[in-house]
């Protein structure tokens, strides 16, 4: 018997398999019935509580599923939602909302002021472990139900993002009841009041979201009333770029998010498929120049850096139509004003020479400059991905080698490359940041943000910290707006950054998907959308 | 026999105190303040980066840590994920049937593509066939899996439409990744058969086989096979390592679920909890499948228990 062991032992393996191999197993997103809507992400949401989510992934699935007070389309517009209307108070502290009174969350419970007050309550729970919903209401001091559909938020000091914040997903409203009992499920099941309503969810593989036949109200960015055209949607979740684009070919889903650049002119050449773009908003791609350390403290050194800097040499090798050239650190879908764009520095390496032999850098034996013996070397601070520093980089080196500027590429991992930045180690990082309101620069330059997240141009200006101050305070929109066009050009002027490109949100779709649109976050809203096979 | 395999389960107890030291030391060797790393997406006040640090315990002594670490880990609590805030044992509770699906799929395919392979190339020493079976071994030895993966994904899901390119379910989802994971397990299976195979094909007893007068293919599957398959079994048990290794770029590409996904995610999310109790876990799997084998070695082969005990 002893002598046949390795034969058992084989039998056994065999029969382990097959029983594993029939073991029950995860339900299959294939075999879609007509209606069905699949859509690849190229990441997992770590939750789908709108409220505890730190993740853009999230809010792009669920901004057909919850509602917000208020919607900001693509044209940046606040109108009413889940309000029918709102006043801000006199010293800009509260904003009292008007709900509508005929809307019910998809268990059947009723939206009203407590619900409001519920979220808001429950987003500021310091028992509650919030994601960026707790930014997004920086201040609040509580919340008031006037009476059944009024509803009073207050802050304790003026915090005028916030109605552009309350019209994003991280505020956007979910069914008390539902959070109160549902335990675990609250994380991959949010109860809303939007056209679809979350239906399973298959960690590491999909989510499905169905259609819900009653909804009977007009949505803000439509001009119909009534349910959704699609019955079902199924986001799979592929995180390996050329799969995803490969299930798109092959009809695998019927669109996908986040098309890698190199893959993008193939993919325009398909009669078969549809690309479609939505500006970011928040800050471009952009190199925050530390103005803390020599040579970068002058500020001739990072205007000619402005200048020497090749914008189209980025658009044509690395982002080949996933983003446009930028000149702010707004993105412009955020701010576009004549008088940013008047102060812009354009393309010129002739001026940066000039510049820089003015700051008295003068051309040395190898072509870089220096000055006093010194050369002039800037270390850039980048993110080592494993293939090599971010290509912005080499791009920027190449450009200021052009004009004497020798630029050490300090490719390193993420969690040294934050270090260097919290301690103004380096000449500074590429970086961006997603923010629906420009109060976004807040992070960027106020000075009690050196050393954090993410003052990494190292500024400490009282001027702008005055300015930065004001806007979050300032609740009329005018005034406001030329507040941060006032930002921009004192950020410009002194050449805190070189903005580089506003990057697009990029979508492809096979030619039969129709009427998905996209609100200001550039996440699609899909109650319009219809497929033809 | 027993006090042999005593002996075995005792020298785990070392390995796996060694690896809860690795996988905890993780957390300090990477440079930087782990806690500034997990919140680095969000403008934070120091308030609340003292909350996640006493929350992680990472304002107790090292020493505490660590005791705290495999006392909870021995209770078969890994701690909660920074980024899904649930407990890492749940997540990886959901994601271990995909991944043993996907390795036992993947063994599947290297034991029967593997030891045929060897076989054949064994019985015809230095033809064409031995020369064909061994360069298509030394090809799958060779190719990155990555690369087969997304060839396989080209050729079958977009051409051919066979299968489909992602996701987990049923046998069809199973089978383009079970070939990318299993070819290069197949490639060494089938050499390493045919080295046996040939060293045991000279042996005396085959010969003795031969001259009783039995068929080849008796002398062959009955007397040869059955010495020649003993290394295979130790094989088999490094190679499960190495497939639970390959798994996080199967699953990656094929968009799979499973542990390799999970530990990716982790990393990429810098939800230490999350990596440190997944390879925890597929380390602790790691050396007890290989306890296993060791066992069933010894089993199968009476010479090193003897030899030993």
């Amino acid at each position: 018997m002893r002598r046949s062991c390795p034969w058992r032992w084989f039998a056994s393996f065999v029969a382990l398999t097959l029983l594993t191999l029939m073991a029950p197993m995860v339900p299959t997103a294939a075999g879609q019935a007509p209606g069905t809507l699949v859509l690849g992400l190229d990441q997992e949401p770590p939750t789908l509580d709108p409220h505890a989510s730190p993740s853009a992934v999230t809010y792009q699935i669920i901004a057909s599923v919850t509602e917000n007070l208020v919607y900001k389309g693509a044209d940046g517009k606040l109108v009413p939602w889940l309000a029918e209307s709102w006043t801000t108070s006199k010293d800009g502290r509260s904003v009292t909302f008007k709900l509508r009174r005929d809307v019910k969350f998809h268990d059947g419970t009723p939206f009203n002021a407590d619900a409001v007050k519920f979220n808001f309550d429950r987003i500021v729970d310091p028992k509650f472990k919030a994601g960026g919903s707790r930014a997004a209401l920086a201040g609040y001091a509580g919340s008031k139900v006037l009476d059944e559909f009024s509803v009073q938020v207050s802050f304790e000091t003026p915090f005028a993002p916030f109605l552009t914040y309350a019209a994003s997903g991280p505020l956007s409203i979910v069914s008390p009841k539902a959070v109160r009992e549902s335990g675990d499920l609250v994380h991959t099941r949010p109860i809303g009041t939007g056209q679809f309503m979350m239906k399973d969810y298959v960690a590491k593989d999909h989510t499905t979201m169905v259609r819900v036949a009653d909804y009977k109200r007009k949505v803000p960015w439509s001009d119909r009333s009534g349910p959704a055209q699609l019955e079902t949607v199924v986001w799979k979740f592929i995180p390996e770029a050329g799969t995803r684009v490969t299930t798109l070919e092959s009809g695998e889903t019927q669109g996908v998010y986040n098309v890698p650049a190199q893959s993008l002119p193939r993919l325009e050449g398909n009669q078969a498929l549809r690309i479609e773009k939505a500006p970011w908003p928040g800050v471009p791609r952009i190199w925050l120049l530390n103005i803390t350390k020599p040579p970068l403290d002058d500020v001739k050194v990072r205007r000619a850096i402005n200048y020497a800097i090749d914008k189209d040499a980025f658009l044509a090798t690395i982002y080949k139509g996933t983003a446009l050239k930028a000149g702010a650190p707004l993105t412009a879908v955020m701010l576009d004003d004549p008088a940013v764009r008047r102060v812009a520095w354009p393309f010129d390496a002739a001026k940066a020479k000039a510049l820089l032999g003015e700051a008295g850098w003068l051309p040395g034996s190898d072509g870089i400059r220096t000055k006093s013996g010194q050369r002039l070397e800037i270390v850039l601070n980048a993110i080592e991905y494993g293939g090599g520093p971010d290509p912005t980089a080499q791009i920027i080196q190449a450009s200021l080698q052009e004009v004497g500027i020798d630029v050490k590429i300090k490719a390193q991992a993420r969690p040294p490359w934050y270090e260097d930045n919290y301690r103004c180690a380096t000449h500074g990082p590429v970086m961006f940041l997603r923010s629906t309101d420009p109060d976004g620069l807040f992070a960027l330059f106020h000075s009690s943000l050196v050393g954090g997240n993410f003052n990494w141009s190292c500024v400490k200006n009282p001027k702008l910290d005055a300015l930065l101050e004001q806007g979050r305070r300032e609740s009329d929109p005018a005034k406001r707006r030329a507040i941060y066009v006032s930002i921009e050009q004192f950020a410009i002027e002194e050449a805190l950054a070189v903005p580089l490109v506003d990057e697009l949100s990029v979508w492809a779709y096979r030619s039969g998907v129709q009427g998905v649109k996209y609100n200001f976050n550039a996440y699609p809203i899909l109650g319009d959308a219809t497929l033809r096979k | 026999m027993l006090t042999w395999i005593l002996r075995r389960v005792l020298a785990v107890v070392p390995v796996l105190f060694g690896v809860t030291l690795a996988v905890f030391s993780m957390l300090f060797l990477v440079p930087g303040d782990p806690v500034k790393m997990m919140l680095a997406e969000f403008v934070t006040n120091p308030d609340q980066v003292a909350q996640m640090r006493a929350q992680l315990h990472l304002d107790e002594p090292i020493l505490q840590q660590y005791g705290r670490f495999v006392a909870n880990a021995a209770r078969g609590d890994l701690g909660t994920s920074i980024r899904s805030r649930r407990p890492v044992i749940t997540e990886i509770g959901e994601n271990v049937a995909s991944t043993a699906q996907l390795a036992v799929a993947a063994m599947l395919v290297a034991v029967g593509v593997g030891v045929p392979l060897g076989l054949l190339a064994a019985l015809s020493r230095n033809s064409w066939l031995d020369v064909a079976s061994m360069g298509t071994a030394l090809l799958g030895v060779s190719m990155p899996s990555f690369w087969l993966g997304l060839l396989l994904i080209f050729v079958f899901s977009l051409h051919l439409t066979w299968f489909p390119a992602t996701g987990g379910g049923d046998l069809r989802h199973l089978i383009l990744p079970s070939i990318t994971l299993g070819t290069i397990a197949a490639a060494i299976i089938a050499r390493l058969t045919r080295s046996s195979m040939l060293e045991v094909l000279g042996q005396d007893y085959v010969r003795t086989a031969r001259a009783k007068g039995l068929g080849g293919f008796s002398v062959v599957v009955r007397h040869a096979l059955k010495n020649a398959l003993i290394p295979i079994i130790t094989i088999f048990g490094l190679q499960f390592g190495n497939l639970l290794a390959g798994a996080v770029i199967v699953e990656t590409v094929f968009s799979r679920p499973g542990l390799g996904r999970l530990i990716v995610g982790g990393i990429l999310s810098k939800d230490f909890p999350l990596v440190q109790g997944t390879v925890l876990f597929v380390a602790t799997v790691y050396v007890l499948i290989n306890l296993l084998v060791d066992v069933a070695y010894a089993y199968a082969d009476p010479r090193i228990r003897l030899g030993r005990a």
